[in-house]
């Protein structure tokens, strides 16, 4: 039998197996003993067919609690997006992309720009979520591989989708392509298609009440400061 | 012809999403998109319409020619047909 942690994350409480090289990020979240859990992950519930035999079990266990959370999120309109989450001045701006694109590189300039004001929340996989008719990013203990992230909340202020190039630009995403990026870097990186269904439930609030962008960057101070600056009027303008 | 019982369509902000349900949706490799005249269309479809039919809502709706109308139909079927969203 695997004692189970309770986690305070996203404001609400999870139960979640501790085992795994990561249980040792769990300490920042631990909550007090709670018997009704608002979510539960369990071991048993592991889908250890998802991934290749021979899967270090610790990176196993990293994933498949990031997967049943986003998963169970849904049902407390919420999910785990894969970006990297920075808070500036109480808003949230998070740099999703597919692996390798520098959403980490980009969100460590974000810190050497604005100094100690912005801190890494979760560098990978922070939750989300809608509350009262807001939108929350979270610190979460699921992060990649270098850890980095804080037990803190920030008001989601935008979703910047990167893409490598030899100038910056920046654009605002219709709806039809914010679905399509966004299901790419939440649904089908986490695998859970069964929940499709929620999942549009959640990106129509979420696609209509978050400016979502597609940042084409060349790393440097002056692609920092055209996302800040076009992410931050966007949130302004839309009340965030 | 007739769309599948397991397949919805949902609005997402000012777009529409057509995705499976259920058991289809374990196959789930890609997402159908819809503008306001195609889910138009899939209304009109799933309400039992043929293809004549779905030539005449398109016509009531908009202002738009008998062959554009008839070609914006066939592609929308193609689009249905290409993510298994039709009976065979």
């Amino acid at each position: 039998m695997i004692k189970q942690s309770i986690l305070s994350i996203a404001d609400l409480s999870i139960s979640v197996p501790d085992m795994g090289g990561f249980s040792s990020h769990y300490q920042d979240y631990l909550t007090e003993e709670n018997l009704n859990p608002d979510i539960i992950i369990q071991h048993g519930e592991f889908v250890r067919e998802k991934y290749p035999a021979g899967t270090d079990e610790d990176v196993l266990c990293n994933l498949e609690c990031v997967r049943l959370l986003s998963a169970k999120l849904l049902s407390y309109m919420g999910c785990v997006i894969h970006a990297s989450a920075v808070s500036l001045d109480g808003r949230a701006y998070l740099f999703s992309g597919p692996c390798g694109i520098g959403k980490s590189t980009h969100a460590k300039q974000w810190l050497s720009e604005f100094g100690s004001s912005a801190v890494i929340i979760n560098d990978d996989k922070p939750p989300i979520r809608r509350v009262d008719e807001r939108w929350f990013a979270y610190g979460s203990p699921w992060c990649g591989k270098d850890s980095i992230h804080a037990n803190m909340k920030a008001a989601l202020a935008g979703i910047c989708f990167l893409k490598q190039g030899t100038e910056n630009s920046i654009r605002r995403l219709n709806s039809n392509e914010a679905l399509h990026f966004l299901l790419w870097q939440t649904l089908h990186r986490f695998r859970y298609p069964e929940y499709l269904n929620m999942m549009m439930e959640l990106m129509d609030k979420l696609i209509s009440e978050i400016p979502v962008f597609e940042l084409v960057n060349y790393p440097g101070t002056e692609s920092v400061r055209l996302s800040y600056e076009t992410m931050t009027a966007a949130a302004e303008e839309m009340g965030l | 012809m007739k769309v599948r019982d397991d397949y919805i369509m949902k609005p997402v902000a000012d777009t529409w999403a057509v995705v499976p349900v259920g058991d289809a949706a374990k196959k789930f490799n890609g997402m159908l998109t819809l503008n306001e005249s195609g889910a138009l269309l899939w209304n009109t479809l799933k309400n039992g319409a043929g293809r004549e039919e779905l030539v005449k809502a398109l016509r009531a709706e908009y202002a738009v020619s008998e062959e554009t109308a008839s070609a914006d139909t066939d592609e929308f079927l193609a689009k249905l047909k290409e993510a298994g969203a039709l009976e065979e």
